[in-house]
């Protein structure tokens, strides 16, 4: 399994996150305090982070979440005495949220190495992993190693898989590319651009065993270990639960019957036409897309009020509300949307040490960011307007207030109103940078979707055309509507 | 002629290191109608602007109407409903009919009930020939409906003192009769105002007193008579060589 499986972002959010914590003077570390020591989990709730994604430890089957994490982390639990509630995250996403105690312990196929041995506390290990090599189904010429010279084979990018395929690649004089995810490198080398893919061997015998157009041609390499983690020094009654749990699941054979459930004779998925695609994953997409059109609706009335208010202040006589209005302009305009994302959703709660729900921060960014666009349209709308107008108004003996209400806004709004219809389309498609923080909307139940089916192509498909359809419906509505009110 | 109804002394004002006015001295009595007239740039729109504060001064006293204009303290709203000011490019609301351009102020103002200010508008309309464009749009009327609307529409709020900035300049040549004809009939009613003009002909004709600006400093004033037939200043007597 990877032993680096934290990609850029989690790279990017690390980076902004030990920014934020040298601005006020706390780390991480600070951040887990040891909590009162607890002896028993009899009768406790944990929150566990987990993966979205990473068949077949986790993933969806019907809506369900499933897999060998999430059926041994509720059968110790069982056992234990304890009750769970899993939150699917990303795997990124999870360990930011372990280390800022949003979640009290992680399971999620991960390695047990030394570097997150620093900041976590492992469990035993409960799987042993290794790297295997695949190939497409009807591939009779590559059988091992010596068949690749010349060749490109695909690797998970930070992976074992790819750290051992670097390892033999001048012995066996091949080329390495780097993808991000499984499902891709199952499409790349069906597509012929790869010939081979280095993986892990649970999750390519799961892909195999899903159909996914390969099979794999060589034993497995020697790999890591998955543990359960929970933060350094939290949680230890937790940690120890797991631990005795775990001992009696092997000792009862059911440890035995989940691994072979998922491994050695998972049902071999029927595989459905497009059609057949579309009606499995509709519930699913259509959860998300509700969620997509809530985040863009909260977001966009908050960014409207944001934008009314600091667009006024933009205009104003006073220096200082000008310099507020810009200085809050100018960080959410001269900033990444990804970064604020990342920000509201693991920085803030290190910084306050108060925990907030992803809808909550999802929507925090958003918001603040389309505010930010939208003050620069409402200024930009009252500026169209002749100063003649205000003259005109203010020498009649009207006030200010009365002279913008009256007089320049009910012609700036029309001048706004298509800037108005841009950002609501532009901050509904940024919604889909919500999924890298966890926020379960379109974008992110289409990654889901296809992580467990290796049916790419045809999902991200799906969820262009559900963006495509809402979108221009909302659009021809906006559009209809600013013909009737803006004549 | 009465009591001073607007009184100058000293009025200076500067857009940043240029300085615009260099020192007005004027009193206007109540009922007399003023003319100023001066090439482009002498600051004659500024003046006006002063007048009713659309531009803040810089140095000097304004009193008008009994406001004192120039103290920070006076409220700048009610001073303006006394004053009407008329724009050369007419500024009138363009979302709004004619009517409810001229209805505006005096129902925001809680000055009339709107059914009161429905009837004075119409009224007005009437005045400056009109009646039957009141649900027009602003595009839809030519140059000098426009100016008699902004005219009626400053007069709604029924000012003591009449302020026009080249009212008939952006106007075609056949239209500028029609708008000085309102103008002439507020003379004749005896309405205090104040007209920056190039119609040399009109301000001979409805002028008390002519003033003559020339870089921010009144140059010479006098009747029209005294002004146009025996100027004193060789500015003001080159200028008039070239507009007349
Ligand atoms: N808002 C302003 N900012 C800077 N300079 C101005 C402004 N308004 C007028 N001026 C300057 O003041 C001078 C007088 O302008 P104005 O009063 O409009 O002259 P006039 O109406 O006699 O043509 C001109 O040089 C003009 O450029
Ligand atoms: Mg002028």
């Amino acid at each position: 399994m990877n032993i680096f499986r934290a990609g850029k972002l989690a790279v990017a959010a690390t980076a902004l996150l030990g920014l934020a914590g040298g601005f006020v003077g706390v780390s991480a570390a600070a951040a887990s305090q040891p909590a009162p020591p607890q002896t028993t989990v009899t009768g406790e709730t944990y929150v566990i982070g987990t993966d979205t994604t990473f068949a077949p430890f986790e993933y969806r089957e019907n809506g369900e979440l499933t897999g060998i994490d999430m059926d041994l982390i509720r059968d110790i639990a069982a056992n234990q005495g304890f009750t769970v509630e899993i939150k699917s995250l990303g795997f990124d996403a999870a360990l930011q949220a372990l280390q800022s105690n949003q979640v009290d312990g992680v399971i999620a196929g991960m390695s047990i190495t030394d570097e997150r041995e620093l900041i976590f506390d492992f469990s035993d290990p409960y799987f042993d992993s290794g790297v295997q090599m695949a190939v497409a189904e009807d591939n009779t010429e590559i059988t091992g190693y010596a068949d690749l010279a010349g060749e490109t084979v695909v690797a998970k990018r930070g992976s074992e898989g790819e750290t051992f395929a670097n390892s033999i690649k001048d012995e066996y004089d091949f080329t390495v590319k780097a993808l991000a995810d499984s499902a891709t490198m199952y499409d790349d080398v069906k597509a012929g651009n790869s010939v081979a893919v280095f993986d892990d061997y649970p999750v390519l015998a799961y892909g195999i065993n899903q159909n996914n157009g390969l099979k794999s041609v060589t034993e497995k390499e020697q790999g890591s270990s998955y543990g359960f983690a929970v933060n350094k020094g939290q949680n230890p009654e937790l940690l120890a639960a797991f631990n005795t749990g775990l001992a009696e699941l092997k000792d009862s054979g059911e440890y035995q019957a989940i691994l072979d459930t998922y491994l050695e004779q998972p049902a071999p998925a029927a595989a459905s036409g497009f059609f057949g695609l579309l009606g499995d994953s509709l519930p699913a997409l259509m959860k998300g897309l509700g969620l997509t059109l809530l985040a863009t609706g909260l977001s966009i009335l908050i960014a409207l009020v944001l934008g009314v208010l600091f667009g006024f202040f933009k205009v104003s006589e006073s220096r200082i509300l000008r310099g507020i209005a810009g200085v809050y302009v100018s960080i959410f305009r001269g900033t990444p949307l990804l970064v604020q994302a990342f920000f509201f959703y693991f920085g803030l709660p290190q910084l306050t040490g108060q925990s907030i729900d992803v809808l909550t921060a999802g929507v925090l960014t958003l918001s603040l960011n389309a505010g930010a666009y939208m003050t620069e349209i409402v200024r930009g709308g009252i500026q169209s307007i002749d100063p003649g107008q205000t003259e005109a108004g203010r020498s009649l003996g009207l006030g200010y207030v009365t002279t913008m209400r009256r007089v320049v806004l009910p012609q700036a709004v029309k001048i706004m109103t298509p800037s108005f219809i841009n950002q609501f389309v532009m901050t509904l498609k940024d919604t889909s940078l919500l999924a890298v923080i966890g926020f379960a909307e379109l974008t992110y139940q289409g990654q889901q979707i296809y992580a467990a089916n290796f049916r790419t192509g045809e999902t991200l498909l799906i969820v262009a055309a559900l963006y495509f359809i809402v979108i221009n419906l909302l659009t021809m509505l906006s559009n209809k509507l600013d013909k009737r009110f803006n004549k | 002629m009465s009591a001073s109804k607007i009184s100058v002394t000293g009025l200076r004002k500067s857009f940043g290191s240029n300085e615009v006015l260099k020192g007005l001295d004027v009193e206007i009595a109540e009922g007399e109608v003023v003319c100023v007239i001066g090439p482009s740039g002498s600051g004659k729109s500024t003046f006006l602007r002063c007048l009713n504060k659309l531009d803040e001064l810089s140095g000097g006293t304004v009193i008008v109407d009994g406001f004192n204009v120039s103290d920070k303290t006076v409220n700048l709203n009610e001073v303006r409903q006394h004053i009407g000011m008329v724009f050369q490019h007419f500024n009138l609301f363009p979302h709004m009919t004619v009517l409810q351009n001229i209805m505006l102020a005096p129902v925001e103002l809680k000055k009339q009930s709107p059914a009161d200010a429905r009837a004075t508008a119409l009224k007005l309309l009437d005045r400056v020939g009109l009646a039957d464009k009141a649900t027009a749009r602003p595009a839809q009327l030519s140059g000098g409906q426009k100016q008699r609307v902004a005219i009626a529409r400053s007069l709604a709020v029924n000012p003591d003192i009449m302020l026009f900035d080249e009212a008939t300049s952006a106007l075609d040549p056949e239209m500028v009769g029609e708008v000085l004809q309102v103008i002439r009939d507020l003379a004749a009613e005896g309405m205090t105002m104040v007209v920056v003009t190039h119609e040399m002909g009109f301000a001979r004709e409805v002028a008390d007193r002519v003033i003559f600006m020339a870089d921010g400093l009144i140059v010479e004033e006098g009747t029209p008579a005294e002004l146009f037939g025996n100027p004193q200043q060789a500015r003001t007597q080159d200028f008039l060589s070239k507009v007349l």
